[in-house]
């Protein structure tokens, strides 16, 4: 492949201690190298702000969206974000696309890349459902992708965690991502997806599991130690129990304790938690509901084997999609709202829910502010993902308007002028200063998200990285961010350049090419199970497929030719 | 004042996606330049001139604009869409969603309407001379929200899903109305003075008057006896109770 040189940038790559230097990024064979040769083409990013390319390291892209979709028909006329949603006719190059919360898989790919992202992580799938996510993925072009798999109320860890067979549970846990060519193991709502298939809901960590003996505690510890017994990249991806409900920040608060005993593999956090703004409410109903977020930040700012997501709310239409049935149903009954909601077998459950958010509306004013303290009162960066959990807080396009948000008080002092008066005893917001600079957004964008999963070539632009890079029409040197953040929004929208494994795939905000992206998936399986312990967990998977599952054992597995690019991460063996 | 001629030249068995039949399009333009407007024949860009003749009296603004299409046009879709003033008046029939999302002005149809005529109308007047098909002044696919505001009057029959998810206004129809009349609706007032099956299913609130029979009735109705309204005697009804509705059904005695 032909070298790149981009030169005269004003480049941000906190992971190798770069912040807003005139450093020239070397490209060949799609890594970022040391030197390139005097014939390499050269990207003139005339002052403009040099990122690595963006990684969203949560978000809903495949899988139950599909189902979505299906839903909201409305949707595909949405165009609140002009150039980046509703409805746009082929051309040339592109396929149609449609939608605003829930995009056609090609409109994913394009979006994604106009905004200047390389890398996204589906959120949570069931191995179930593993095969129709990567055949979704297939479809969104350009972004390389990787997904994390639900096993948070999965019958076969609930058996081996009562049974305390932590042999077992680390075999079916690496036979589960080999078995959906998964990346990491997520946690939705402990236990609530199991209890749902009776009807019911866990309200705590200490709640038992119908038909189990475990508790939702039980399970975050059994399935943390067998996630780092296995050395995985990734730690556990935890949606706590209680999303959504005032006063749930005690179960938040006491979930981040329980993990302090579970010690980390590797160099990295030892849980990270998901879409804190939807977990960090204090109150004991929705009239005395108020932000959490000081205390959410005050074990943060002290403890050091977390991380989190925002979970940052977007004013207008979202579409809530979780594995986390109960919740969905509490939804559908509080808006009166049209919902589906689904039970996967031994797997998990899951719900759909069409919402829309109002700044006139004191709750949502609220929780539009709680991710935003979230993200200032925690210190380092390098704990703090950038996420609106698209699209339950509200659609990835819009990552633009919530990361100007974070750099800019003078906007969010703007928005929160229009908030009803019962908001304003009930958030720090108008309160906290902080702007985030270059380097700390780059961080909760990037390099936090890349570090977090494990992923060593993504999030930096050091030698040996993958070459995704995007550039912005940003003049960090002359922009005031605060003051022209309308401005910088729009650079933010439509990137200059976004470089795809060393390809120009995005120029002036106009898609140019469309390589296909990879698929990172991990293979604790192969290497880190003993063959006895293999024959143990086929002789009891078989039994249980035999009894309790609607499909053959013989069917479930994700086969090759469902990830046609793959890249397969083999953890060191302990 | 502009009167704006359009004569249909052919019976196209493709529907035509004609959105931009409306005063607002048309007010001060020419012949010729409305003839140029683009319209689309299944997948293929057609031009106005192409299945109408286009004559032009006079000019004016869009409150000040008469449109008449002076012929059947069966395969034409969204006439006067998105309309704010002015008039259309079709001496025929019309395809689906002729009027939707109009906010101001009046459409006249002297035949038929298809489906969807009047969906999400804000305001304005739509009155349909012949039969309706489908969800007259519902909602579009998906959403929650149909009519808003404004009166659609239909002198025949209409089919089923009258008036779904309506949130305003007010609809008149002389005839019958088959299945689920006011189905899912928030808001607004339904008067069927013909007969209907099974009204105001799921019903949050709003108001619907039957004069002629209810061939069919929700057993989610409370019996509240009888009130007179307009010197007519009525049976009335609050539900739907399954989805804990305050909705009033008036029925004829």
């Amino acid at each position: 492949m032909a070298e790149m040189v981009i030169k005269n940038g004003v480049v941000y790559d906190p992971k190798n201690g770069v912040d807003g230097e005139r450093n020239e990024i070397c490209i060949k064979d799609g890594k970022i190298v040391d030197n390139v040769g005097a014939g390499a083409k050269v990207v003139d990013a005339e002052g403009c702000l040099v990122l690595p390319g963006g990684v969203d390291g949560h978000t809903h892209c495949a899988g139950k969206i599909n189902t979505a979709r299906i839903m909201s028909p409305h949707d595909m006329r949405y165009a609140p974000v002009a150039g980046l949603s509703g409805p746009e006719p082929r051309t040339k190059l592109l396929r149609p696309q449609v939608g605003y919360n829930t995009p056609n898989t090609h409109g994913i790919g394009y979006r994604y890349s106009k905004l200047g992202y390389t890398t996204i992580a589906e959120a949570a799938i069931t191995p179930m459902m593993a095969r129709h996510m990567h055949e979704e993925f297939e479809s969104i072009p350009i972004l390389d992708k990787l997904a994390l798999v639900l096993l948070g109320s999965n019958w076969q860890v609930m058996q081996y965690i009562q049974d305390g067979d932590s042999e077992m549970l680390k075999s079916y846990m690496a036979w589960a991502l080999l078995a959906s060519r998964g990346y990491g193991v997520k946690i939705v709502n402990p236990g609530g997806g199991s209890n749902w298939t009776w009807g019911k809901n866990v309200s705590g960590l200490d709640d038992k599991v119908i038909d189990f003996d475990v508790t939702p505690a039980d399970i975050l510890v059994g399935l943390a130690e067998a996630n780092e017994a296995l050395n995985l990249p990734h730690s556990i991806h935890v949606h706590c129990n209680n999303l959504g409900i005032p006063g749930n920040i005690t179960t938040t608060l006491a979930t981040m304790k329980l993990l302090e005993k579970v010690k980390a593999s590797q160099d990295r956090q030892v849980m990270h938690l998901t879409h804190m703004q939807f977990h960090s409410y204090t109150g004991t109903s929705w009239m005395d509901f108020a932000s959490g977020s000081d205390q959410i930040a005050d074990y943060m700012n002290s403890h050091d084997h977390l991380t989190f997501d925002m979970g940052q709310m977007i004013f207008g239409p979202a579409m809530t999609m979780t594995a986390d049935g109960p919740t969905e149903y509490r939804n559908a009954r509080m808006f009166d709202a049209k919902w589906s909601n689904y039970d996967q077998e031994l797997e998990d459950a899951g719900g759909i829910v069409p919402l829309s958010y109002t700044p006139q509306h004191f709750a949502h004013a609220t929780m539009w502010s709680i991710g935003l303290e979230l993200a200032l009162l925690v210190k380092d960066p390098w704990k703090v993902m950038f996420t609106t959990d698209n699209p339950n807080g509200g659609a990835f396009v819009n990552y633009p308007e919530a990361q100007v948000l974070l750099m800019s008080d003078k906007k969010r002092q703007e928005v929160i002028a229009g908030f009803p008066d019962m908001t304003m005893d009930r958030i720090s917001l108008p309160n906290i200063d902080r702007e985030l600079d270059w380097g700390e957004m780059t961080v909760m964008t990037r390099s936090m998200p890349a570090k977090m999963l494990g992923l060593d070539v993504k999030g930096h632009l050091g030698a040996g990285a993958d070459a995704d890079v995007a550039i912005y029409d940003v003049k960090p040197d002359k922009v005031d961010v605060s003051v022209e953040h309308e401005a910088v929004k729009k650079a933010l929208s439509f990137a200059k350049y976004t470089i795809k494994g060393g390809e120009i795939v995005v120029q002036d905000g106009e898609i140019m090419a469309l390589p296909k992206g990879k698929v990172y998936w991990v293979n604790a399986y192969e290497n880190g199970i003993v063959q006895a312990e293999k024959d143990r967990l086929m002789t009891d998977l078989e039994e249980r497929f035999k009894k309790y599952y609607s499909i053959q054992l013989s069917n479930y597995m994700v086969e090759d030719a469902y990830v046609p690019r793959p890249v397969e991460i083999r953890p060191e063996v302990a | 004042m502009q009167t704006v001629t359009l004569t249909p030249k052919r019976s196209p068995t493709i529907s035509i996606e004609a959105e931009m039949i409306t005063p607002d399009a048309f007010a001060g333009k020419s012949a010729a330049e409305i003839g140029a407007i683009g319209a689309w024949e299944g997948n293929e860009e057609i031009t106005l001139a192409d299945i109408f003749d286009v004559a032009v009296d006079g000019s004016g603004d869009a409150a000040d604009t008469k449109i008449i299409i002076d012929g059947d046009v069966p395969r034409v879709k969204r006439i006067g869409e998105a309309m704010t003033a002015g008039e259309i008046v079709v001496k025929g029939d019309v395809d689906m969603r002729c009027g939707a999302l109009m906010s101001g002005g009046s459409i006249t149809v002297e035949g038929d309407a298809d489906s969807w005529v009047g969906r999400e109308m804000t305001g304005g007047e739509i009155l349909v001379k012949g039969n309706a098909a489908y969800y007259a002044g519902g909602g579009y696919r998906g959403e929650t929200c149909g009519m808003r505001g404004g009166k659609l009057t239909i002198e025949g029959d209409v089919l089923d899903y009258l008036g779904e998810h309506m949130c305003g206004g007010e609809i008149l129809v002389k005839g019958n109305a088959r299945l689920l009349p006011g189905v899912l609706n928030w808001s607004g007032t339904i008067t069927i003075e013909g007969d209907t099956t099974l009204p105001g299913g799921e019903m949050k609130s709003g108001t619907i008057f039957v004069k002629g029979k209810v061939l069919e009735m929700l057993p989610s109705y409370k019996d509240e006896g009888t009130e007179e309204v307009d010197g007519v005697m009525y049976r009335k009804y609050i539900g739907d109770l399954s989805r804990n509705g305050e909705g009033v059904l008036y029925v004829s005695v």
